[in-house]
């Protein structure tokens, strides 16, 4: 695996800014790693070995998901609602599997750590890279149930919703007083009151944008035909 | 895992743990140790401590008792010049020097460690100088029966860097003092510098080699500074001409003796104008006028920790300013006082 500074920096140009979050998973990710056993999680040969569970939505998940290559289309990363700084990293070869927790102690040692840096956030970014992982993290052996429909592959399971028609995935579907349903047709859904609706533009295709490309390259070839 | 018995029921039963007892004025310490098989003639004895059940502990395998874990915790804490004994006596293992020297705490690991749930280790401040058997630190694991992994996460804290907590000899310099100041140069008042700074220096196992007077003249002073260097001093102090007057030309004459680095000025009263430099590896003290009047100043919160191996710069002096204000109390009771402990 690269050096730490390389991935953070790498990490952090593809997050959009530097900052505490992403040290600390880069961090994650690299001890995650280490514990399951790849020393390269993003090669073609280990990768299809690892998933990940974050369990945040912050800085952290996408410097996790950056240094172990996981991705959510390619169901190797797992998102988890739990608002904890927390992922989980399994092998899908082995059978291990560790949790990686940040530890809340971890903030309030940041001045202790780095006494020398001023302002909040580069106090606790300085800070979070002196720290060692015993520090910065706590590690728990956990077991995780994975369904086969939850694993990266192919679609396992197609059914259909008996009130929309909707197709559902990998059985995502619910089923109530024996009836298959999708979740938007059930009371667990994020959106309300769908309400179908037409667009500007409705015929656009990717070749629309093709063809004002050659028509740009080719008013450059008559520009420069008549430069000479 | 922690059963509790009455102590009626406990006579033939093994103690979990010391039980102390605590006399006022008279003793404190354990009554009964671990392990001790708790007999008819024990009962009352017992509930004369106040205990009317006790507990029998059955260890799940992911589990340690206080003691085990008060091993584990010292081993992680124990740097180089620190002995301890695997006994704990109610729980608790004392570290102690096994040699006099300076006393050096990791204070981030420290503070790690003892943000750890249900471990605790106490120290001297450090950079206090100890000597050989003097009890630096303590800790234990709080509870009777815990975690095995947190346990082993704090030791592991702590022994980040080589133990938390150490002891370092103080090297044997051969010192070369630099005595500033034309009133002394040319015998208009007689220099008390000199002695107050041997002393210090032969107070703490060093050597003074050879002292030199210099007038206020930088080329006079840099000339004192190589005189000593040639005859081989590997720590210099140098009085006087720290301070802003024309005269003060003791920091520009060590510029021109060929230092590399100079800090000026530390966040201490008294000192200061106090001043360290490197010429390569030997390091310049510059100690202002204060040396003289006060018998505490920033000079022996800095000369133990040179003679420990520390380097000290800019980051050093500036960090004793908290707690870097001498009370200047009429009996001085200096170390037992809070200046330069708030480092």
């Amino acid at each position: 695996m690269k050096c730490f500074t390389e991935l953070l920096n790498e990490s952090s140009a593809a997050h959009g800014h530097m900052c505490p979050g992403q040290v600390v998973g880069v961090r994650m990710a690299l001890l995650g790693c280490r514990l399951i056993g790849l020393d390269e999680p993003t090669r073609r040969d280990q990768i299809k070995k690892l998933i990940v569970y974050v369990e945040m939505d912050r800085c952290t998940a996408d410097a996790v998901a950056h240094v172990t290559g996981v991705k959510l289309g390619r169901r190797s990363l797992k998102f988890m609602d739990y608002g904890i700084m927390a992922a989980t990293f399994v092998n899908l070869e082995t059978g291990k599997v560790f949790r990686v927790l940040s530890t809340e102690d971890a903030r309030s040692l940041a001045s202790v750590y780095a006494p020398d840096v001023e302002g909040k956030s580069a106090q606790q970014l300085a800070a979070y890279k002196r720290m060692p992982d015993s520090v910065l993290f706590r590690v728990q052996k956990v077991r995780v149930r994975l369904d086969e429909c939850d694993l990266p592959g192919p679609t396992r399971r197609k059914v259909v919703c008996c009130r929309c028609g909707q197709i559902i995935r990998d059985r995502r579907e619910v089923v109530e007083d024996g009836r298959i349903l999708c979740k938007p047709c059930t009371e667990d859904c994020y959106f309300s009151h769908p309400h179908e609706i037409s667009w500007p533009h409705m015929n656009w295709t990717p070749q629309s944008e093709v063809g004002a490309f050659e028509e740009c390259n080719h008013q450059q070839a008559f520009k420069l035909l008549h430069l000479h | 895992m922690l059963k509790k018995i009455n102590v009626n029921d406990a006579v033939g039963t093994k103690l979990a743990h010391d039980i102390t007892e605590i006399r006022p004025g008279e003793f404190k310490g354990p009554a009964f140790r671990k392990g001790h098989t708790v007999c008819n003639e024990d009962i009352c004895h017992l509930q004369k401590l106040g205990k009317n059940h006790l507990y029998l502990i059955d260890l799940e395998e992911d589990e340690v008792h206080e003691n085990q874990a008060a091993s584990i915790l010292a081993r992680g804490l124990a740097g180089e010049g620190i002995e301890w004994k695997d006994n704990p006596r109610e729980g608790k293992i004392g570290l102690h020097a096994a040699l006099d020297g300076l006393l050096t705490v990791d204070t981030a690991a420290l503070a790690a460690f003892n943000m750890v749930e249900e471990v605790m280790c106490a120290t001297l401040h450090r950079h206090s100088l100890v000597k050989k058997g003097e009890l630096v630190a303590a800790t234990r694991a709080i509870p009777l029966v815990m975690k095995r992994a947190p346990i082993e996460r704090a030791a592991a804290i702590a022994g980040q860097h080589g133990g938390a907590v150490s002891v370092k000899t103080l090297r044997k310099a051969k010192a070369g003092l630099v005595i500033t100041g034309g009133e002394v140069y040319h015998g208009l008042i007689e220099d008390k510098f000199a002695p107050v700074l041997s002393a210090k220096l032969i107070g703490l196992g060093s050597d003074v080699a050879g002292v030199v007077f210099a007038p206020d003249d930088e080329e006079m002073i840099a000339r004192a500074i190589r005189s000593h260097l040639n005859n081989g001093c590997d720590l210099l102090l140098l009085s006087g001409g720290m301070s802003v007057d024309p005269d003060d030309v003791t920091r520009t004459a060590i510029r021109k003796a060929g230092a590399d680095e100079v800090y000026y000025g530390a966040a201490a009263l008294p000192g200061a104008m106090f001043l360290t430099a490197y010429i390569g590896e030997v390091p310049l003290l510059g100690v202002p006028a204060c040396g003289l009047h006060h018998r505490i100043t920033v000079l022996d919160l800095v000369l133990p920790r040179i003679l420990s191996g520390e380097k000290i710069g800019k980051k050093e002096l500036a960090f004793i300013g908290h707690g870097g204000l001498c009370k200047d109390c009429p009996g001085c009771g200096y170390p037992h006082c809070p200046f330069g402990k708030g480092m």
